[in-house]
């Protein structure tokens, strides 16, 4: 446990300090974040004709109220604990690529639910709007790491108790 | 882990209800510690940190008139900046739920050993937070003190998204998987490494 800590705090330094890096959030960060925002939109725009999106905003038509989406609101920051933890645990690079992607495509779907919920939410109350999306959305994300993770450690468990069975 | 996750999201929701409710006392060691650490290390720039409400205020030895940062004795009032000490402190409720949806032997002493951990971390997130405030809210007067080491402004950055964005959710899992690892939750987790 000890081992695995140690690697994962100092992967996840690493990779954050990575993602604070100019080149970083010009080419990666901020596209990236542009498009959750155009993904967002257009799951919502179907389904609701009073919503109007442009760049990273997303705007009620009626209310005016708008909601834009940026770094740090793009489940990048999640991914990163993802990767270290991944990282931290001994497995094959295999698993652990699967484990990556598959992890942050879990993170995205919850945090394009997270996008979409709290612009319904801010059109209907600002206060809760506040409540939730600085400190209620946060956890619920890094519970979703957590689920991905032990997950993951499950399958590897599997993994090896199958192939111990198939050697013997 | 069903067991486990429909317990957490239980308990999520009277312990954020408090959690609510007692933040502005819960925060009051924080900003103490904070206004001692700000005002013994920038005393011409820090006149005082309090508790308001459910936020903290970071008073200045500036002024302000007309939008401008002024001294004191030509300024129309105080500049002072609004702290929220909420984006840091929910990392207890969060624990809290964790620790208490956890079969364990004993709850109550290693609840309040991950207190212990927890509060410190928030208190120096606060003092992350606060040095962020200042770089932003007073520019080239933070930057320019004589006598005075001001850490660099990359530094207070990556300080101060560090503890805003990773620590409060990550501190308190973590803290949680050190104090289960003899849960079944985890054991069945970890086995076999």
């Amino acid at each position: 446990m000890t081992r695995f800590i140690t690697i994962f705090v100092l992967t996840l330094v690493t990779l954050f300090a990575v993602e604070m890096l100019n080149p970083v959030q010009q080419h990666v960060i901020i596209p990236f974040t542009s498009f959750l925002a155009r993904l967002s939109a257009a799951l919502i725009l179907p389904f609701d004709s009073s919503v109007m999106a442009y760049g990273k905003v997303l705007q009620f038509k009626d209310t005016g109220f708008a909601v834009s989406i940026e770094a740090g609101c793009n489940g990048v920051e999640a991914a990163i604990v993802l990767i270290a933890a991944v990282v931290a645990f001994p497995g094959s690079w295999k698993a652990r690529a699967s484990a990556i992607v598959l992890g942050f495509l879990a993170i995205q779907v919850m945090n394009i639910a997270r996008i979409i919920s709290l612009f319904y939410l801010g059109n209907w109350n600002t206060d809760f709007f506040a409540w939730i999306h600085l400190y209620l959305w946060p956890t619920l994300i890094m519970l979703d790491v957590l689920i991905v993770f032990i997950v993951y450690l499950r399958y590897l468990s599997r993994s090896e108790k199958q192939g111990e069975a198939a050697a013997g | 882990m069903r067991q486990f996750l429909l317990y957490v999201f239980v308990l999520l929701i009277p312990f954020f209800a408090l959690w609510t409710v007692a933040s502005g006392p819960l925060a009051i060691p924080a900003i103490g510690f904070v206004n001692t650490v700000l005002t013994h290390w920038f005393p011409d720039l820090v006149n005082t940190l309090y508790v308001d409400g459910n936020n903290a205020l970071l008073m200045t030895e500036f002024g302000e008139k007309d939008g401008k940062l002024v001294a004191l004795d030509g300024a129309e009032y105080r500049f002072g900046l609004q702290v929220n000490t909420r984006i840091l402190s929910y990392s207890l409720p969060f624990y809290t739920a964790l620790h208490f949806a956890t079969q364990k032997e004993e709850y109550l002493s290693s609840y309040v050993w991950g207190l212990l951990v927890l509060y410190p971390l928030f208190m120096i997130g606060l003092l992350c937070l606060c040095l962020k405030e200042l770089m932003v809210g007073l520019g080239v007067h933070f930057f320019e003190q004589p006598g005075v080491w001001v850490p660099d402004a990359n530094l207070i950055a990556i300080l101060y998204q560090f503890s805003v964005l990773i620590i409060p959710t990550l501190a308190p899992v973590i803290l949680w998987v050190w104090q289960s690892k003899e849960s079944p939750l985890i054991r069945m987790a970890f086995e076999k490494k």
